[in-house]
């Protein structure tokens, strides 16, 4: 891996070595809702980094830099850990564990539905890293693509869905995500 | 029933967080400088919160007052909903210390005898401030309990002798863009206002309050007063309010305006009835701790012995 790589993938992880010396009371704690806020923070970070990982593919395409297309894979991987830590915070700690539960939750309301849909594509997708699955994996790439892109939609649409007025960094995300859409749609149209 | 008497032997509220213990914290979070120059997170809690406003007089009100364990100092200040300081929880803790709130009038006007411009010293200040330990629960799923310091609401609107047709009570926060920086923007319509019935405005648990922990309200509270309606979600217990109005026609609310569908007039706390887009069946009680299980709620947040009757012919799941 190059050193350039292993920074970006340095960086990204800071919001969770930061996340976790506030578990252990440093610099002001996680506040006077510590599991809203580790749900929040693990879920906020995954949206973003998995934003800034489709973001990669244009980039690539216009600037001709190889660094773009490295990046994607470890970046989408740092963005699945990001998610993943916010379901199980949900899930074992606000929930307590029990699955009963946090399946009827998830049934009942409307917005984790959506949410639950973006991490299991986001989880698929992520499972195509072992390496018994990369020839099928290269087989299906458009298809791997397109899942990334839902659940991409679905992520933001969950914390679109979750504010409870409209916010400005929910739009912003809504935006780049509808642009990052229409140009997957574009390029593809153009290979066909 | 969950309100009990409290004994007279018990830990006084004060005692429960001193004073110092937080102050303490606040410079050995301090003395960690070098890692609040992290760029992601720039809301390390400065030292705002140490309490300069001034303390009051005042008798404990135990008729009313829960016997739970109250929230820290700490919690009820850093952790608001109060979207004049900005959207997050930390907001109108680190954005609200502009907002001057003294000197203070208050507009009473509508269906009342006596109305007009009111000093905050005069209408307020004449009064025997009682401590109340109220539950407060969100339409947002956590809960708090906060010893406030006020005055019965009903003691403040008989002064100004409404008129039998003054059926409802309006409320209006103060709109100061300068002083309220989630003001510059549209997130709500400002400025915030809210309605009760008179029934309910009159009711002996609705508390004009003053002050929290003994002191005068900080400004992410609310500052200087601010209604406490504690069988109904936080929002309709609306903060920093400059007007009073009688009327005979139900008031608009912002957050119904907002979204109605999400958010009606009456906002009783009750588990029965879900917010469109969550569950209010149980709640966090915040301060229970990592691990802590989520609770129920319970119906009027556990004050349905006494303001059941207020509700006994509404349907509560068409009037929420």
């Amino acid at each position: 891996m190059r050193y350039s790589t292993r920074l970006v993938i340095f960086i990204s992880l800071i919001p969770f070595i930061d996340l976790n010396l506030r578990a252990f009371g440093f610099y002001g704690g996680l506040g006077a809702n510590p599991i809203e806020t580790m749900i929040r923070t693990n879920g906020i970070w995954g949206l973003r980094i998995l934003i800034a990982t489709l973001m990669l593919a244009p980039f690539n395409r216009y600037s001709g830099l190889e660094i773009f297309r490295q990046l994607a894979k470890p970046l989408g991987l740092v963005s699945l850990f990001y998610i993943l830590g916010h379901f199980l915070s949900y899930a074992i700690i606000d929930q307590s564990g029990d699955l009963k539960v946090v399946i009827v939750n998830i049934i009942e309301t409307p917005y984790l539905i959506v949410g639950w849909g973006g991490f299991l594509c986001l989880l698929s997708v992520g499972a195509m890293s072992f390496k018994s699955l990369q020839p099928w994996y290269k087989k299906n790439r458009s298809t791997i693509s397109g899942i990334v892109y839902s659940s991409a939609v679905l992520g933001t649409w969950h914390y679109y869905w979750n504010t409870k007025t409209i916010e400005t960094e929910a739009l912003i995300y809504c935006l780049i995500v509808c642009i990052l859409v229409l140009w997957k749609v574009k390029v593809t149209q153009e290979k066909l | 029933m969950t309100l009990k008497i409290r004994k007279e032997n018990q830990i006084k509220s004060f005692e429960i967080t001193p004073e110092q213990s937080y102050i303490n914290r606040r410079s050995l979070i301090k003395s960690i400088g070098i890692l609040s120059a992290n760029p992601f997170f720039s809301n390390a809690f400065a030292d705002n919160n140490i309490p300069n406003q001034k303390p009051l007089d005042f008798i404990k009100n135990n008729q009313y007052s829960t016997t739970e364990p109250v929230n820290s100092f700490e919690d009820i200040i850093t952790y608001n909903n109060y979207y004049e300081f900005g959207l997050d929880k930390t907001d109108p803790y680190r954005f609200s210390t502009k907002f001057k709130p003294f000197p203070w009038t208050i507009t009473v006007t509508g269906e009342a005898e006596n109305t007009g411009d009111f000093n905050y010293e005069d209408i307020i200040l004449t009064n025997k401030l009682e401590e109340r330990i109220y539950r407060l629960r969100c339409v947002e799923a956590w809960s708090m309990v906060i010893p406030w310091i006020g005055i019965p609401l009903v003691d403040i609107i008989k002064k100004f002798k409404p008129t039998s047709n003054a059926k409802y009570v309006a409320f209006e926060t103060v709109y100061r863009p300068d002083e309220m920086p989630g003001q510059r923007r549209r997130n709500l319509d400002w400025p915030y206002v809210e309605g009760l019935t008179i029934e309910e405005a009159t009711h002996p648990l609705s508390l004009l309050a003053v002050g929290l922990y003994g002191r005068e309200l900080p400004n992410q509270n609310g500052a200087p007063l601010r209604l406490v309606v504690p069988w109904k979600y936080g929002f309709k217990s609306i903060k920093s309010i400059v007007k009073i109005h009688f009327q005979e026609k139900q008031p608009p609310t912002t957050w119904n305006l907002a979204a109605a569908n999400e958010y009606g007039f009456y906002a009783n706390v009750n588990p029965e009835v879900n917010h469109p887009r969550w569950s209010q069946a149980r709640e966090r009680r915040l301060g229970s701790g990592f691990y802590g299980a989520k609770q129920p709620t319970l119906l009027f947040n556990g004050y349905a012995d006494e303001v059941g009757y207020l509700y006994s012919d509404l349907d509560l799941k068409k009037y929420f």
